[in-house]
C-alpha cells in the first residue's frame, strides 16, 4: 500500500548535511544496533521461510523423510490438477462479487459523507469502520446464523415478501455469495475511509467553477470527480483483488469449504493440502505459484503509486 | 421540495450505512441474552422474551473463557509492544541514519511487505518447530513483530520531521539514541498509536496462525476458542452469541477510544 506522510508538526526538506569521517562511523554503528532486531526477525521468520519454500518447491519432502530433488514436477502438478485450477477460477468469482461491491460501496460513501453535516459525516465515518475491527471467525458465526435455514434472520425476512425458505450455505449456487457477504462487511470501512480521503483532496474550486459554467450534478460526477478519482479506485480495486483473493478464515469456518467444495478458495484449498497431505512440496509450490502473481501485481501497483506521487510533488 | 427529497433521501442512505455496518453486532450481543432455542426462532424477534444475563454470567465465570481473553489480551499487549520497538528503531535508522548497504537492505525490507503469509505459513511452521517455539506464548507474539508495512508507514512519518530540531541536539553533541529517545519518540504519539493499535487487532483477531502452533488449552487464543465453541456446542446458540460479543466487546472499545488516530491512519495508508 501507499503510504503519505502523516502531518508531522512542519514540513522540511529531507536532505541535510553529513557529519563526516567520525560521524558517519558512529552512526553506522548506531544504525546497525537499531537495525538489528528487525533485520534479524525479518530474516528468522520471513526471508528464511521464503527460500526454503522456494527449495522445497523443487523437492518431495515431507516431515519424515530426505528430500528428493525432482524439478519442477511439482509445479506441473499443480497446473495440471483441476482441483487448483477450480479453486483458482471460483477464487476469481469470489473476487468479482466482492471487489466491485466494496468499490462501490465505499464510492457511494464517500459521497454522502461529503453531503452530509459534519455531525452526522463524524458518527458515520467511525460506524462504517467497526465492521473492519472484528475478526473473520466473528463475523463469519454471526453471518452463519444470519443465514440459518430455519429461523434465520434472512429467510425470515425473505419471507415477508413472499419467498420460500433458502439454506444459504447449504446449497451449491447461494454458498458462495453468502460467504461473500461477510468479506464486504469487513472490507467496506478501510475502502470507504481511503475513498472519502480521494474525494476531499479534489479542491471545492473545480465544482463552483463548474457550477458557475451551469453544470449539473451528473455532469459533475462524469467530468470531474470520476477523472480524478481514477487512481483511488484503481488502487482500491487491485489492492481489493489482492485481499479478496487471500480470505481463508471465512470459508473455512462457515462451510469447511463445503457443500462440494463450492467454497474452497485458493488459500482454503492450500490450507487443507497443508494440514493433510504427508509431502508438501506440492501445496508449497501451489501457494508460491498463486501468490509470485499476486505479490508481483502489487508490488507494480505500488511503484506506480509512488512514482506518480513524486511526479506530482 | 426538491430539496426535503434529497435531504430525505441522503439520511435515508446514511441510516442504511449505520444499520448494514452495526446491525449484525448488535443483533449478536443482544441475542447473547436469550435462551439457546431463541436465537434462532421463528418469527424473527430482535429482542429477547426476557432478558437473562445467565449467558454472559456463565461465560464470566468460566475460568477457560477467561483465560483465552487474558492470555490473548497479555499476548496482544506484548505483541504490540515488540512490533513496536522493533519497527520505530528500524525506521528511525532508515529515515534518518546514514550506513553501509542501506539501499539494499530497505529493498529488502519493502519487498517482505509483498510476501502473503499463506506463502511462507509451512516454512515458518518448520521454523517455529526447530527452534522449540511451539505451545508457547512466543511462537505468537515474536515471529510477526517485525513488519515492512509499519516499518514503511513509521519512516515515512519520521522523514516528515523537521531536521532543525536535530541540529540542535547534534550541536549540543546527543548521538542517534538520545535524538531518537529525546526528538523522535514524544513526537511519535499519533503514529504509535496507529501502530499499536494495529498490531493489536492483527494479535487478537488471528486465527489460523494460534491453530497451526498452539495445541495447549491454557494457551488458546480467544478466535480459537470461539471456533472450537462453535463446532463442539453448536446447539447454545445464546452462548455463542454471548461469548462473540465478549470477545468483540475489548477490539470494538480499543477502537472507539482511538478512533481519530485510527481513521486518520487508515486515510494516511491509502493513497492521496
Amino acid at each position: 500500500m501507499a503510504v503519505t506522510t502523516l502531518r508531522a508538526p512542519a514540513r522540511d526538506t529531507r536532505s541535510r548535511g553529513r557529519p563526516a569521517g567520525r560521524g558517519r562511523r558512529r552512526e553506522t554503528k548506531a544504525a546497525l544496533i537499531m537495525l538489528a532486531p528487525l533485520l534479524i526477525l525479518l530474516g528468522i521468520f520471513v526471508i528464511w521461510p521464503l527460500l526454503h519454500a522456494v527449495y522445497i518447491s523443487f523437492y518431495t519432502w515431507s516431515f519424515y523423510e530426505a528430500p528428493v530433488f525432482v524439478g519442477l514436477e511439482n509445479y506441473l502438478t499443480v497446473l495440471t490438477d483441476q482441483e487448483f485450477v477450480d479453486s483458482v477460477v471460483r477464487g476469481l468469482a469470489f473476487t468479482a462479487m466482492v471487489v466491485p461491491a466494496q468499490v462501490a460501496v465505499a464510492f457511494l460513501f464517500a459521497n454522502l459523507v461529503k453531503s452530509v453535516s459534519r455531525k452526522t459525516a463524524a458518527v458515520l465515518k467511525v460506524t462504517i469502520y467497526i465492521p473492519a475491527v472484528i475478526s473473520e471467525v466473528i463475523a463469519a458465526i454471526v453471518f452463519s446464523l444470519i443465514y440459518a435455514y430455519r429461523g434465520g434472520i434472512l429467510n425470515w425476512f425473505l419471507g415477508l415478501l413472499g419467498r420460500e425458505d433458502t439454506a444459504w450455505l447449504g446449497e451449491t449456487s447461494t454458498a458462495l455469495p453468502a460467504v461473500a457477504v461477510p468479506a464486504i462487511w469487513i472490507g467496506m470501512g478501510v475502502a470507504s475511509l481511503i475513498m472519502l480521503a480521494g474525494l476531499l483532496d479534489i479542491p471545492e474550486a473545480y465544482y463552483e467553477c463548474a457550477s458557475l459554467d451551469g453544470a449539473g450534478p451528473w455532469t459533475k460526477m462524469f467530468k470531474i470527480t470520476l477523472p480524478l478519482m481514477k487512481n483511488i479506485i484503481l488502487f482500491l480495486l487491485v489492492t481489493g483483488f489482492a485481499a479478496s483473493l487471500q480470505f481463508l478464515v471465512l470459508p473455512l469456518i462457515m462451510t469447511q469449504g463445503g457443500p462440494v467444495d463450492s467454497t474452497t478458495l485458493p488459500n482454503l484449498f492450500i490450507f487443507r493440502h497443508f494440514t493433510n497431505d504427508l509431502y508438501i512440496g506440492y501445496s508449497i509450490a501451489a501457494a508460491l505459484l498463486l501468490f509470485a502473481v499476486l505479490g508481483a501485481v502489487s508490488a507494480l501497483i505500488f511503484r506506480l503509486v509512488r512514482s506518480e506521487k513524486a511526479v506530482d510533488g | 421540495m426538491t430539496r426535503l427529497l434529497g435531504w430525505i433521501l441522503r439520511y435515508g442512505i446514511a441510516a442504511l450505512f449505520v444499520v448494514a455496518a452495526v446491525f449484525p453486532l448488535a443483533w449478536m450481543a443482544v441475542a447473547g441474552f436469550k435462551a439457546k432455542t431463541e436465537v434462532v426462532a421463528t418469527p424473527f424477534q430482535f429482542f429477547p422474551e426476557v432478558w437473562r444475563w445467565d449467558n454472559y454470567t456463565q461465560l464470566l465465570a468460566d475460568e477457560s473463557f477467561l483465560r483465552s481473553l487474558g492470555v490473548t489480551f497479555a499476548g496482544a499487549v506484548l505483541f504490540a509492544a515488540l512490533s513496536l520497538t522493533v519497527n520505530a528503531l528500524g525506521a528511525y535508522a532508515f529515515a534518518r541514519l546514514d550506513f553501509a548497504f542501506k539501499r539494499i537492505l530497505w529493498v529488502v525490507v519493502i519487498t517482505t511487505m509483498f510476501i502473503p503469509g499463506i506463502a511462507i505459513m509451512l516454512t515458518s511452521f518448520v521454523v517455529v518447530t526447530q527452534l522449540g517455539m511451539l505451545d508457547t506464548l512466543a511462537v505468537l507474539v515474536i515471529p510477526g513483530a517485525a513488519s515492512g508495512m509499519q516499518v514503511f508507514f513509521l519512516r515515512q512519518y519520521y522523514l516528515g520531521v523537521p531536521v532543525a530540531l536535530e541540529e540542535a541536539a547534534q550541536l549540543d553533541g546527543a548521538g542517534p539514541w538520545r535524538i531518537f529517545t529525546r526528538i523522535f519518540v514524544p513526537l511519535s504519539k499519533g503514529a504509535f498509536v496507529v501502530v499499536g493499535a494495529t498490531s493489536f487487532l492483527a494479535f487478537w483477531n488471528a486465527y489460523v496462525w494460534p491453530v497451526l502452533t498452539i495445541t495447549d488449552p491454557e494457551l488458546f487464543q480467544v478466535q480459537q476458542y470461539l471456533a472450537t465453541f462453535r463446532s463442539d456446542r453448536a446447539s447454545e446458540m445464546g452462548l455463542l452469541m454471548a461469548g462473540s460479543t465478549l470477545a468483540a466487546l475489548p477490539v470494538i472499545v480499543l477502537f472507539l477510544i482511538f478512533q481519530r488516530q485510527i481513521i486518520a491512519g487508515v486515510r494516511i495508508t491509502g493513497l492521496k
